[in-house]
């Protein structure tokens, strides 16, 4: 009893610390972002000032937009924090995996971005519009590439069950596996699926405020005040989830295989935190590397994420 | 509940194999002339790396010397060789920029290819009839060869049909490799020779395309007539 009474604050604790930490990560990637561009960049912990400032102010809601404006920001935080239940963090174990899966997890995300179209929609502004029409373009050739990929782990790794496909990535790195060959193909899609899903940089530019280019930026352009520091902190609790999961799922290095001791616990915290900074400096890099994609260019990136992971089914078949 | 089959020892083999594919579809997705020389440059690394390990499970010193040759002429020299010849070779000549057939589309195609490969080399040669080596290695040197035919045909630019055709290289290369355990150490010597002079001619009459029509689409060469 008292053992999964230990297991539930463990998870509790881990959804507590993604969510908390998820804005810290998003100042860490703009930091890193700046610095590589030469400029000297914002403090890290500036995401949270803004997050205070935004809470702090009065909200303007135009009078010709109905309850689903309103609902939309709450039903994204409250989604998004929903999935950072389901995924194991710190320990390859997550006590609600039981309740849902990857899927599950998927759906929630899916929820979040469509109740954030319609609010788009809802409010009638041209922007908003736009935004929605971009996002849904971009987020339905996504689908088939995260499906596939998914496919692919879950065939590799047995299951859709998060905690126990983390749990079999890093038995496979105990056991000596640096890589399997399906995986390899599966990660290079999800590191392109993860891109688009966050709205990094050949995909969406997080920091635009130009009309021409701004996806989520457009769709979101109504809000204000705290509706606006939901939606914020949701977008970086869903970064956080996505990059934790690319962590855990391919780089399993240093992660325990099995909830034993103390020791392998803190080596697993570690080591967890310097992956996830180090992938989040790597897609900073690649923010400065690269320019945004034309619109009608990104579907040839999705088609290479969804050619990836189909030779990714190949292989395991083999 | 983990496959045991998954759990076995890390799979150089595998690997490299994937090394040579994501290599070769670096070549479908990538516009840019210098960016498929960059794919083809990594892909002839790794081609040597699967070279010397073949001869590390044969045992044979010739293949460890075609592994160093694959490095030294196909990883340095000819990038090297097209780069300085295409140099004067304006840029936008270089990209390509409508495909017959969509970028997307193609990746696809590839992938497709890539199955059909696989599939093509069971229904051909069992597993049992194979070592380890060339069951591994004979349908990824089968799709480099269908990916860099695929590519020749596709693509417009006459830039192509010389990486195409390295592709191709590299395909029979990791063929002949695995699946004879080496031919003898002159035949690879001339063969290397061979591709060195054939990449140099074709970038001059690449230069000279170029020069002369200003343009390198080859569906504007077949409009040329004498008059």
């Amino acid at each position: 009893m008292s053992e999964t009474l230990t297991l539930v604050a463990i998870g509790i604790f881990q959804t507590i610390a993604i969510i908390a930490f998820a804005p810290l990560l998003m100042g860490i990637m703009r930091k890193v972002k700046a610095r590589t561009q030469k400029r000297l960049g914002a403090s890290v912990l500036q995401p949270y000032y803004d997050l205070l400032k935004l809470l702090k102010k009065d909200e303007v809601v135009s009078d010709q937009s109905s309850w689903i404006f309103r609902a939309a920001p709450w039903v994204m935080l409250v989604a998004t924090a929903t999935a950072a239940l389901f995924v194991p963090i710190f320990l390859p174990f997550s006590p609600f995996g039981t309740a849902g899966d990857i899927l599950v997890m998927l759906g929630l995300f899916g929820l979040a971005r469509f109740f954030i179209m319609l609010a788009g929609l809802d409010v009638a502004s041209a922007f908003g519009g736009l935004g929605t029409s971009r996002e849904m373009m971009i987020s339905a050739l996504v689908e088939p590439a995260l499906f596939l990929t998914i496919f692919v782990v879950s065939l590799t790794l047995g299951g859709t069950n998060l905690s126990s496909i983390v749990a079999a990535s890093a038995g496979q790195f105990v056991s000596g596996v640096l890589i399997v060959p399906s995986m390899l193909f599966a990660l290079i899609a999800f590191f392109v699926v993860m891109l688009a899903e966050s709205g990094r940089i050949p995909f969406d530019n997080p920091a635009t405020h130009l009309e021409l280019t701004m996806v989520h930026e457009a769709m979101v352009l109504e809000y204000s005040g705290k509706s606006l520091a939901m939606i914020q902190w949701s977008q970086s609790i869903k970064q956080a989830i996505l990059l934790a999961l690319f962590v855990n799922l391919f780089i399993p290095a240093g992660m325990a295989s099995s909830i034993v001791g103390i020791d392998t616990a803190a080596t697993s915290v570690v080591s967890f935190i310097a992956k996830v900074l180090l992938l989040s400096m790597l897609v900073a890099f690649i923010e400065t590397r690269t320019a945004k994609w034309r619109l009608f260019r990104l579907p040839d990136l999705l088609a290479m994420a969804i050619a990836s992971s189909m030779i990714g089914v190949l292989f395991f078949y083999l | 509940m983990v496959d045991s089959m998954i759990l076995a020892q890390p799979d150089i083999l595998m690997l490299s194999s994937a090394g040579l594919l994501i290599a070769t579809f670096a070549v479908v997705v990538r516009r840019g002339f210098v960016d498929w020389l960059s794919a083809y440059r990594y892909q002839s690394i790794v081609l040597a790396g699967a070279a010397a390990t073949i001869a590390y499970f044969a045992g044979a010193w010739e293949i460890y010397i075609a592994a160093a040759l694959t490095l030294l002429i196909k990883a340095i020299i000819i990038p090297k060789v097209l780069l300085r010849v295409t140099r004067k070779i304006k840029d936008e000549l270089k990209t390509e920029a409508n495909p017959y057939v969509s970028l997307r589309l193609s990746v696809v195609i590839a992938a497709l290819l890539v199955g059909l490969s696989y599939a093509l080399t069971r229904q051909m040669l069992p597993d049992s009839t194979l070592d380890k080596v060339a069951s591994t290695y004979l349908p990824v040197s089968m799709s480099l060869f269908l990916i860099g035919l695929f590519v020749m045909v596709n693509r417009r630019l006459a830039l192509n049909q010389v990486v195409g055709l390295l592709i191709i290289e590299n395909g029979l290369f990791l063929f002949t490799t695995a699946l004879t355990h080496g031919l003898s150490i002159l035949i690879e010597i001339g063969i290397f020779a061979d591709i060195l002079v054939g990449v140099v001619i074709s970038s001059i009459l690449l230069y000279r395309i170029s020069q002369t029509f200003d343009t390198l689409d080859v569906g504007e060469l077949e409009k040329l007539r004498d008059d």
